[in-house]
């Protein structure tokens, strides 16, 4: 079929449009639009198989649901019944992601009591059967299989929690840190040649005058932050921009129903320190089954499931939300009450779409759509999907596209190719010892950068003043702080805490964000006045997540937070 | 309540005022009545929002203070005198901070710099390794005046991660402040020029500001930029405080007080161990929510299963006394929720203005508490009150000066009622 021929949703083709450099360095083969999990992940797939990249993302990179899920690559336990192929997969790509990140991965043991009823005979043989055939795709992940417990024995491994309990069962799961997954990912496929652009709105796609099939596609993207304008040409485009998928749809001119998604939003509540050796199964009021977890230094309550019809770019928790999550594991661990609440964060999920269902049974499947059939040959949605089989995702895609649209045959080797820093992840203590910093400051500075850590403390080594902690809370070094702004595309103190967890400890900020603003100031040759700036926006952004989880405790530090910002770097507004 | 505690009360301790509290409000309000011809004892609590000041010295949140620049309260300068240690500059002062800003300020620690009068001239910033400090990125940010100089300011191994407050201790030797100031003439002249003055990290002295002491010895003005909290000046303000406190007289226990309630003729004021202290006026300067004045303490905060039985207000007083709170003027009201009221209506950054910063005991402008004749309140913990540095010092020395004149009056003739049908306070 002649191209043209196929009556087409896409804006007539713009004409004008030589480029200055007649290099071909603007060209590319595949254009990706959204920096999560599944747009890093597609962009480390096509670029490890030779084929030239562009990534441009709205935000930073893992802004939305990647960035602010569980924090766990899980087998999927939810899934078992209703689409246990999901299980089966995302147990696999869980064991893959050990394999290729093991440094940021972390066991999570989990207990699922049961409370004492009429029933709960009935419901512990049924869990425990459940579990019997979850335990079938532990071994893909490397974990444990699952115990039955009764009563005492969970009083033994938790004796926080209360009320009559007829037994429960312990399982295993993995956590993870999305934000470092994605930077990993994106990182990974720059070094394999890709270009990634953070904080660029793509703002156009439009079909080439020149109508060859070596650019296709003219994007058109600004910078978000400094106003310049990106374009680059492109044989093909992937939509990677999960909720967004439907905004996105309508600028690359593709019909928003073919990419369809339910959005769900999903919050968590983050406590000031691990409060239980075991993640905690609970059920909310309305029966949903909701979490509490210990998380790298924090511990986690989740997580919601509900309609998000609002701004995607404006995701925040409510204190409704707040309060649904902690009555819920409140049942049956109360001292979680007692826990100083820092903070939330808000995401939402790209389900698939169907109307009439509850949010909760709604798949958590990925679907390639692909546009050739909405007269837009070589674009492709990437709509759905979950974090632990963000990897599967995108070789589906990736051996889809690159045999058939670009001749390409190189197999996948996402599966096996060691992510940056994983090659050979340095031992923390001794690498503290060696360096002269603190074994914890150590231990996370490894968790995070795996080998990578010792080029960070190399160029340290070269300018002590650089060990200097920055933020006390994680902790995170001066030099780590410099390194996520030169190698990881941060350009923000939002960027820096994304990827390090500055600030987004006990203190709020108050002792590491006017620094850190000053660091990437320094670092991007920006002024003063901008580090600060970038800081204020940090605190207030920090603040709202933080206020709707407002305790007594947490009130105090919160007057303090703002009583010290107030008069060290003026009020934030 | 009827029990143990409603025991006789001396004679003598009705001639007494009892502060309850230990930071600049409390402070303030000791020396003031004691000036008034007051017996006057401390009762000590802990540490709070004066403690961990950075030294700045505010009527107002500044940048309302930049806006509006009103003249001091009419004690305010006894006051700061009779503490000793802080500074009113005429004209106005001007701080640097570590977060990277000049901003003005009403007064100052002594230790801190007063950039204010120097406009124009070469200022040095020490390079030296301190957490949080980076001569290099402060120098431009506090303006063009500002150059980052290389000094040896450290003179031990292990200073460069010691906590502000045990560096600026050992600056309290002389010997210390004489290497020191060798150390900074020997590298403003290796840097040559003239040098109008030199801004260090916050360790000049624990016991007293050692600014002056070192700028005499330097022959250029020196002064500490304002830190993080928790550092020297906080330091540097209890000692102050004990000083003038023992200078004036004033008895001291440390008490973590529970309850304050009326006894016969007298207050009462209970401790947390059982202690009693009774006298004839109490001032209540707690603080607020960071010294621990105030709690927020919604419903749910204590809930395991079952809601309370009736709505309450999610914001207290941490001890038991019968003063209303409020906020705006106006009494506090009961939430209509059980678990208490939604953060977004009441708490920074949601809500300007917010309640959580506003809200406390409502008091006339003396300080005393409608309704309950005897009993003052002031600083952070009084509501409406600007949560600042100076403010509090004045709402102090009023409340102290106010409760040493209500002595010897008799408590019992001002009625009970007034708390209930009379007018609620309102402050400016």
């Amino acid at each position: 079929m002649a191209e043209g021929s196929v009556p087409s949703l896409l804006p007539p083709p713009v004409a004008g449009m030589a480029l200055a450099d007649g290099s071909g360095s603007d060209e590319v083969d595949v254009a990706i639009v959204g920096g999560g999990i599944n747009g890093t992940g597609a962009a480390r797939d096509f670029a490890l198989r030779g084929l030239r990249v562009a990534l441009f993302e709205r935000n930073d990179l893992a802004f939305g649901a990647s960035g602010n899920s569980s924090g766990m690559i899980h087998g999927g336990v939810r899934y078992l019944s209703r689409s246990p192929h999901v299980t089966e997969t995302s147990c696999r790509d869980s064991g893959y992601i050990q394999r290729i990140a093991p440094h940021l991965l972390f066991r999570i043991p989990f207990l699922m009591p049961l409370r004492s009823g009429p029933a709960a005979r009935v419901a512990l043989e049924l869990v425990d059967a459940y579990f019997r055939a979850y335990d079938d795709f532990q071994p893909l992940k490397r974990g444990e299989p699952h115990c039955r417990l009764d009563p005492t024995d969970l009083a033994r491994l938790e004796p926080g929690l209360v009320g009559a309990l007829a037994g429960g069962v312990s399982f295993d799961e993995w956590g993870v840190d999305g934000v470092r997954l994605c930077v990993l990912n994106a990182l990974d496929a720059i070094e394999h040649g890709a270009r990634v652009y953070p904080h660029t709105s793509v703002e156009s796609v439009a079909r080439s005058v020149r109508g060859d099939e070596r650019s296709r596609y003219v994007v058109d993207a600004r910078d978000r932050l400094d106003g310049t304008s990106v374009r680059i040409r492109a044989r093909a485009i992937v939509n990677a921009t999960g909720a967004w998928a439907p905004v996105t749809a309508g600028l690359i001119g593709v019909p928003q129903a073919r990419v369809r998604v339910r959005p769900g939003k999903g919050i968590h509540v983050v406590l000031d320190r691990r409060i239980a050796n075991f993640g905690i199964l609970s059920e909310a009021i309305d029966g949903r089954q909701i979490f509490l977890e210990p998380w790298q230094n924090v511990s986690v309550l989740g997580t919601t499931d509900d309609d998000y019809y609002g701004d995607l770019d404006e995701v925040h928790a409510t204190s409704e939300e707040v309060r649904y999550l902690v009555q819920g594991v409140a049942r049956v661990f109360p001292s979680v009450r007692l826990a100083r609440a820092i903070g939330t964060y808000a995401g939402v999920r790209p389900t698939l779409y169907e109307y009439g269902r509850n949010e909760d049974a709604l798949s958590r499947n990925h679907r390639i759509v692909d546009h050739g059939a909405d007269g837009a040959p070589m674009v492709y949605s990437m709509i759905g999907g979950k974090l632990a089989s963000y990897r599967l995702f995108a070789q589906e895609l990736c051996d889809l596209v690159a045999p058939r649209d670009f001749g390409v045959n190189v197999p996948c080797s996402t599966h096996t190719r060691p992510l940056p820093g994983a090659e050979r992840v340095p031992d923390a203590v001794e690498t503290a010892a060696t360096y002269g910093i603190t074994p914890v400051a150590a231990r996370r500075l490894v968790y995070r950068h795996g080998g990578r850590a010792l080029r960070i403390l190399e160029r340290a080594a070269r300018r002590p003043s650089e060990l200097d902690v920055t933020c006390i809370c994680e902790p995170v070094l001066e030099a780590e702080v410099r390194h996520v702004v030169r190698e990881e595309l941060a350009r923000t103190v939002d960027d820096v805490a994304r990827r390090t967890r500055l600030g987004l400890g006990p203190c709020g900020g108050m002792r590491c964000a006017a620094r850190c603003g000053q660091i990437v100031a320094q670092e991007r040759e920006r002024s003063p006045a901008e580090g600060r700036l970038m800081a204020r926006e940090f605190i207030h952004r920090q603040g709202l997540a933080r206020a709707v989880a407002l305790g007594p405790q947490q009130a105090r530090q919160e007057a303090l937070t703002f009583a010290h910002l107030d008069a060290s770097l003026g009020r934030s507004s | 309540m009827i029990s143990a505690l409603d025991g006789p009360v001396a004679a003598s301790a009705e001639r007494r005022v009892l502060v309850v509290g230990c930071g600049v409000a409390a402070t303030a309000a000791a020396l003031a009545a004691s000036r008034a011809g007051a017996a006057v004892m401390m009762l000590d609590g802990g540490t709070g929002a004066s403690t961990l000041s950075t030294g700045a010295v505010d009527l107002l949140p500044w940048e309302d203070a930049d806006r509006a620049r009103s003249g001091l309260p009419a004690d305010t300068r006894g006051a700061l005198q009779a503490l000793g240690g802080y500074v009113l500059d005429e004209g106005g002062t001007r701080i640097v901070t570590s977060a990277g800003i000049v901003r003005p300020a009403y007064g100052r620690d002594a230790a801190l710099l007063n950039v204010g009068p120097l406009s124009g001239q070469r200022i040095a910033v020490v390079r030296c390794r301190r957490p949080g400090w980076d001569a290099d990125a402060l120098a431009p940010a506090w303006g063009p005046s500002f150059e980052a100089l290389d000094a040896v300011v450290l003179r031990h191994g292990g200073e460069d991660v010691l906590p502000d407050a045990d560096l600026a201790a050992r600056h309290d030797e002389s010997g210390r402040l004489d290497w020191l100031a060798h150390r900074l003439r020997e590298a403003m002249s290796a840097a040559g020029g003239r040098w109008a003055a030199v801004v260090v990290p916050p360790l000049l002295g624990a016991q007293r500001a050692r600014a002056h002491d070192l700028s005499d010895r330097v022959g250029a003005r020196c002064g500490e930029a304002a830190g993080l909290p928790g550092g020297a000046p906080g330091l540097r303000f209890e000692n102050a405080r004990d000083r003038a406190l023992a200078a004036s007289g004033v008895a001291y226990a440390r008490a973590r007080v529970r309850s304050v309630h009326r006894c016969l003729t007298a207050w009462r004021v209970i401790g947390e161990q059982g202690q009693s202290f009774d006298g004839g006026a109490v001032v209540l300067a707690t603080g607020g929510f960071i010294g621990g004045g105030l709690e927020f303490a919604p419903a749910e905060a204590s809930l395991a299963t079952a809601l309370p039985a009736s709505a309450r207000r999610a914001i207290r007083l941490t001890l038991d006394a019968s003063v209303a709170l409020g906020a705006y003027g106006r009494p506090l009201e009961v939430s209509r929720s059980l678990f208490g009221p939604s953060p977004e209506a009441i708490a920074r950054p949601f809500a300007r203005d917010a309640l959580m910063d506003r809200a406390g005991i409502l008091a006339n402008e003396d300080g005393s508490v409608p309704g309950s004749p005897g009993l003052f309140a002031a600083g952070d913990v009084v509501a409406d009150a600007p949560r600042a540095w100076l403010a509090a010092l004045a709402s102090g020395a009023r409340a102290g000066t106010a409760a040493a004149r209500c002595l010897g009056r008799s408590l019992v003739t001002e009625s009970a009622q007034s708390s209930l049908d009379g007018e609620p306070a309102s402050r400016p």
